[in-house]
């Protein structure tokens, strides 16, 4: 698989509200290369969630230009996955036919895509609860399936809107080590929007972060911890001090 | 929590039955006194029921003529009944056909914004206001009666599947969009399926509208038809038979209205759920 660079250039966006118009991101540049996890932290309002669902075309800007390789960002497309905030499972299919619907869109045949449904929910631990419907699971369960959907689709790109931000701690750091594991065996290029430090840190190979509104990304840095030349293991990553220091610049930039 | 026993059940249905019988019994009690004259103006249930056993089978046509005639009109009551569900049938199925995709053509808000007082408009109409218009464009026969009760059915529907629209989460539609479909498959993959418990609401009052229409309707020229047939055994003072009319209609309304609530029960159980 071939993957593609994102490329945002000049990107800004206004909403027209009652009060005229609100600027809610000012001049966005930036470049995600294939195979990096980006993380986004900002206080909320700050346009976070606007960028994704332009990068998701989902959302046109004002002005700027979104390319995935040289193609431009227009419409939504397979291509490029979200895992929504809260969990978007359709209520009226189980969970394996919720995972299905992707690629039942694009007519994949039948004993295909449900080969590659049980796969994906093998892959997020929820190969029991192919059966059940969604709203027969737990929130974090929920979100596992909405996952199991988005890779069942094989996108370049993953756009993720703060998945666990409405989860349990426990559950939380569960599905964070998780998606740290599933992202170092996939090699896929995720963009990750969060308004906590510590899962910014904790999961980006870089991370940024946007100022209040208007939106500008006024941090950016790599956050590879790696040790005699290999990836530490994700269960020691928040023992590092580099760790510590990070998330104390990132928390500062946050608040400055 | 165990399951209920058939004793259980029994011991449920007690009360109901007691009402039934003291309800049966009181019936009786009125119609062999002589509190209502003239006493064939108080059938007692056994006169309804014989009455109701005689519309349904092949019988003398009394009165000391040696002649045996088919049912009532020459249809069995349950014939009259048949012809009744067909008519409301037919006009459900047009006004299914025309209210889902008005209903979804609504849900465009400048298309919504432009019908919408007509549907308001023409949901407001009593529609046996519709009937000497539509005899003079259609006649007397069934195919106004079809016009009628399709005129009758199609705005709840077409109104409650709008409804349904209006109401479809936003992310459920980004979420489609972004797993590839395009707008045709956005709309049977999720538009469509997240109104059906509307669209079933819709129906349910729909088929209660259709009913009562269709039972008025049959006063003009409605045989066979169950409410003609109720109509005119009344018109000729065969009280029994009429009554025995009047319980079928209402059982027949109560067992449409159950069987679209186990649709909706099956189709429609995850509502009010996600």
């Amino acid at each position: 698989m071939t993957q593609h660079e994102v490329v945002v250039a000049g990107l800004e966006h206004e909403f027209r509200s009652r009060g005229g118009a609100v600027r809610a991101l000012d001049r966005i540049d930036l470049t995600i290369a294939p195979g990096e996890l980006v993380t986004l932290a900002g206080p909320s309002g700050c346009g976070k969630s606007t960028l994704l669902r332009i990068l998701a075309g989902l959302t046109q800007p004002t002005t700027g230009t979104v390319h995935v390789g040289a193609d431009p960002v227009t419409a939504p497309g397979a291509d490029r996955g979200v895992v929504f905030q809260r969990p978007t499972l359709y209520p009226w299919l189980d969970v394996r036919a919720n995972v299905e619907i992707g690629l039942k869109l694009r007519g994949v045949p039948k004993d295909e895509r449900r080969a590659i449904a049980e796969r994906q929910l093998e892959v997020v631990g929820l190969a029991d609860a192919a059966d059940r419907r969604p709203y027969e699971l737990s929130g974090g369960m929920q979100q596992r399936a909405q996952i199991a959907r988005v890779l069942a689709n094989d996108p370049d790109i993953i756009l993720m809107d703060e998945p666990f931000g409405a989860l349990d701690a426990l559950t939380r750091e569960k599905l964070q080590a998780e998606l740290l594991d599933l992202w170092r065996r996939t090699g896929k290029t995720i963009l990750f929007i969060t308004h906590s430090v510590d899962e910014a840190v904790y999961l980006g190979s870089r991370v940024l972060v946007m100022s209040p509104r208007p939106g500008r990304i006024v941090f950016d840095e790599p956050a590879r911890f790696v040790r005699g030349g290999e990836l530490v293991p994700t269960d020691e990553v928040r023992t590092l001090a580099e760790f510590t220091d990070l998330t104390t610049r990132v928390r500062e930039a946050i608040n400055h | 929590m165990t399951r209920p026993t058939t004793a259980d059940r029994a011991r449920a249905l007690l009360p109901h039955v007691v009402l039934l019988a003291v309800v049966l019994a009181a019936w009786t009690a009125v119609a062999a006194s002589d509190l209502v004259s003239p006493s064939y103006l108080t059938p007692s249930p056994l006169e309804v029921w014989n009455a109701f056993v005689r519309a349904n089978s092949d019988h003398p046509i009394g009165g000391g003529v040696d002649r045996i005639v088919r049912g009532e009109e020459n249809y069995y009551l349950w014939e009259h009944l048949l012809a009744s569900l067909q008519r409301i049938g037919l006009g459900l199925v047009f006004a299914v056909l025309v209210g889902i995709p008005l209903g979804l053509l609504m849900g465009v808000r400048a298309i919504g914004a432009l019908l919408g007082p007509y549907v308001d408009f023409l949901r407001s109409i009593p529609p046996l206001a519709y009937i000497g218009f539509l005899v003079a464009w259609f006649g007397i026969y069934d195919t106004s009666k079809v016009w009628l009760l399709f005129l009758a059915a199609f705005p709840p529907i077409a109104l409650a599947t709008l409804n349904g629209v209006r109401g479809v989460r936003g992310d459920y539609l980004d979420a489609i969009r972004t797993l590839g479909a395009g707008r045709l498959s956005t709309v049977t993959q999720v538009v469509l399926p997240a109104t059906l418990p509307d669209i079933l609401s819709g129906l349910r009052v729909a088929v209660g509208f259709a009913w009562t229409t269709v039972v008025a309707a049959e006063l003009v020229n409605g045989l066979p038809g169950i409410g003609g047939l109720a109509y005119l055994s009344g018109s000729q003072n065969k009280i029994a038979l009429s009554v025995a009319c009047i319980i079928v209609i209402g059982l027949t309304a109560i067992a449409l209205d159950l069987l679209i609530r186990l649709a909706e029960r099956r189709l429609a159980g995850w509502r009010g759920k996600d």
